[in-house]
């Protein structure tokens, strides 16, 4: 009896989980792997390959990946080491006074506003070039360094970071607590172990551990972000969303199925950090 | 300060606190920076600040009707109609995933949606939109971004779900209750922060949504975000400024309110 009140309720929400998420998106990949052999759209002639033999030799989405997972790795490692010093560092003020405020404060930027700061501060003219001025480290703008769609993407990179960054120091902080480190590591100082040891063979591992799940997600997230790229990137290369888009966008059909075939790729990247997030044991919790 | 971390030498704790006090300021910075921006009325290179300050933006925003006014309405319309149908339909779902056998492999699907990019897998949506009759309208964005945050929801909600809480409702059925009563007097109860806070994250995630309002919107849905890229391709970055000041003061004001209660929920459990 009571199993079938549980199960009614279950059988609405299986229903609700296929009708709004499992159906469009199983159909629109099906759409797309169609059209990406050729067998749907308006130029359509039957099964071919051509269209993904074409992508792969002109090397273009090999770079976009490229680029993505170059970003992506870059502003993990450099988030993820950036708030585990701070928070380590910073303990007492991140817990009380007012710092325990403001470090709320960036969670509250979307992309898109970080992508229009990051190029009203760090373009040729902009705000960072003023003071340099000012200070005399510069002393004309010609000689400011080239910061916003740049061949390194210091300015997609850095407007990433300054948006996850905030988000770890708090998602450390809470783990900090919640996984009592602190008294862990008193007991290893107890033990005879060194400060540094307590640092790197106690807290950094059981924070990184604990938020394997979180760093996975950041990756993905910036793997595939658009809003900054598209504003702080270059023409070419360009990240794997802002490439999918032009692609998708431009009047020369023949250029669609191209855009399908990104989005496969970049769909099965994704499916393996899932999957291995899954099966290392770590996915499945509270995000 | 007697941790295992401690902080014992003055010169160590003059660096904790000048770290802290250049951490709050970065925190602040795009804050007064954009209001700032929004306020000027002139603001040529090299200065560092603005030759003359106006509340004229400000006051046409406010009092009439404009650009900006209707792209807040309808950004705020927007959110609450997807925070509203992704909350409710996660809370169930999460709980018929939560206790069903196959709970790792269905929570792996729940995934897809909530982290594929919306730009990349909206591109695949498109033709099925098309078809619907679904794109160019704030109905089909609506759907579309309800999508994604339905996936976030159904995470967030399947870690509630837990043994306990599914005893708690069994004791009502024991006690004679309907799965009525079981809602009604016990998990909406139970279960009111969470689903405050899934709310508050799923308003946040439709509100900031940018490449998926422009693909599925077709450029005629008119966000707050949609308004910043627009002004920003326009050059024109003091309406920029103002339309990023009218997208970030509201979810600030709100974390303000409720940083901690928010953000306990947000980690990994």
């Amino acid at each position: 009896m009571i199993r079938s009140r549980h199960n009614s309720s279950g059988a609405f929400g299986m229903a609700l989980f296929a009708l709004i998420a499992l159906l469009p998106i199983g159909f629109s990949l099906g759409y797309a792997a169609a059209y990406s052999v050729g067998l749907a759209g308006l130029l359509s002639e039957g099964f071919t390959l051509e269209h993904w033999a074409r992508l792969f030799s002109d090397g273009e989405v090999g770079r976009a990946f490229g680029l993505s997972l170059y970003v992506a790795a870059v502003t993990v490692a450099l988030s993820v080491s950036l708030a585990l010093a701070l928070l380590l560092f910073l303990r007492r003020p991140l817990k009380e006074g007012p710092l325990s405020y403001v470090i709320y404060f960036p969670l509250a930027i979307p992309a898109t506003v970080a992508a229009f700061l990051v190029f009203q501060l760090f373009s040729g003219a902009g705000y960072a070039a003023r003071w340099l001025l000012h200070f005399g480290v510069i002393d004309d703008v010609a000689q400011m360094p080239n910061l916003v769609n740049d061949p390194y993407a210091f300015g997609i990179i850095l407007a990433h970071v300054s948006l996850a960054t905030p988000f770890f120091i708090l998602l450390f902080a809470q783990l900090y607590e919640t996984e009592k480190v602190e008294a862990l590591a008193e007991t290893a100082r107890t033990l005879g172990a060194s400060r540094r040891a307590c640092l790197y063979r106690v807290a950094v591992p059981i924070l990184l551990t604990r938020s394997f799940t979180n760093v996975i997600l950041l990756f993905i997230f910036v793997f595939g972000s658009y809003e900054i790229p598209l504003l702080l990137g270059r023409q070419s290369p360009q990240m794997v969303s802002v490439l999918t888009m032009r692609k998708y966008a431009m009047f020369d059909l023949t250029q669609k199925p191209e855009a399908f075939i990104v989005a496969w790729l970049y769909t099965a990247l994704v499916l393996a950090l899932i999957g291995w997030a899954f099966r290392s044991g770590r996915a499945g919790g509270r995000v | 300060m007697n941790g295992p971390f401690p902080a014992t030498r003055s010169p160590r704790r003059l660096l904790r606190g000048a770290a802290a006090v250049l951490l709050a300021l970065a925190c602040l910075f795009p804050f007064a920076y954009l209001i700032l921006l929004s306020l000027a009325k002139a603001w040529p290179f090299p200065d560092l600040l603005p030759r003359a300050l106006s509340f004229d933006l400000w006051a046409r925003v406010l009092t009439g009707p404009s650009d900006l006014g209707a792209s807040f309405l309808l950004s705020c319309a927007l959110s609450l109609v997807v925070a509203s149908l992704s909350t409710a339909a996660g809370f169930v779902t999460g709980k018929f995933i939560a206790y069903h056998p196959a709970r790792k492999k269905l929570l792996f699907l729940a995934y897809l949606p909530f982290i594929m990019s919306p730009v990349i897998l909206g591109t695949c949506l498109m033709y099925l939109y098309l078809k619907l009759d679904l794109a160019g309208n704030a109905a089909g964005v609506a759907l579309a971004q309800t999508m994604f945050a339905y996936g976030f929801a159904i995470v967030f909600f399947s870690a509630f779900w837990n043994p306990e809480i599914k005893a708690l409702e069994d004791l009502v059925f024991t006690l004679g209750g309907s799965t009525f009563d079981a809602y009604r007097r016990v998990l909406l109860p139970v279960s009111k922060g969470m689903l405050l806070i899934c709310f508050f994250q799923t308003f946040l995630i439709s509100w900031f949504q940018y490449g998926l309002t422009l693909l599925i919107g077709t450029g005629k849905v008119q966000t707050l975000p949609v308004k910043v890229y627009d002004y920003v391709n326009e050059a024109n970055l003091f309406y920029a400024a103002m339309a990023s000041c009218l997208l970030i003061l509201p979810p600030a004001a709100l974390l303000w309110v409720n940083k901690r209660f928010v953000f306990n929920e947000m980690r990994e459990g």
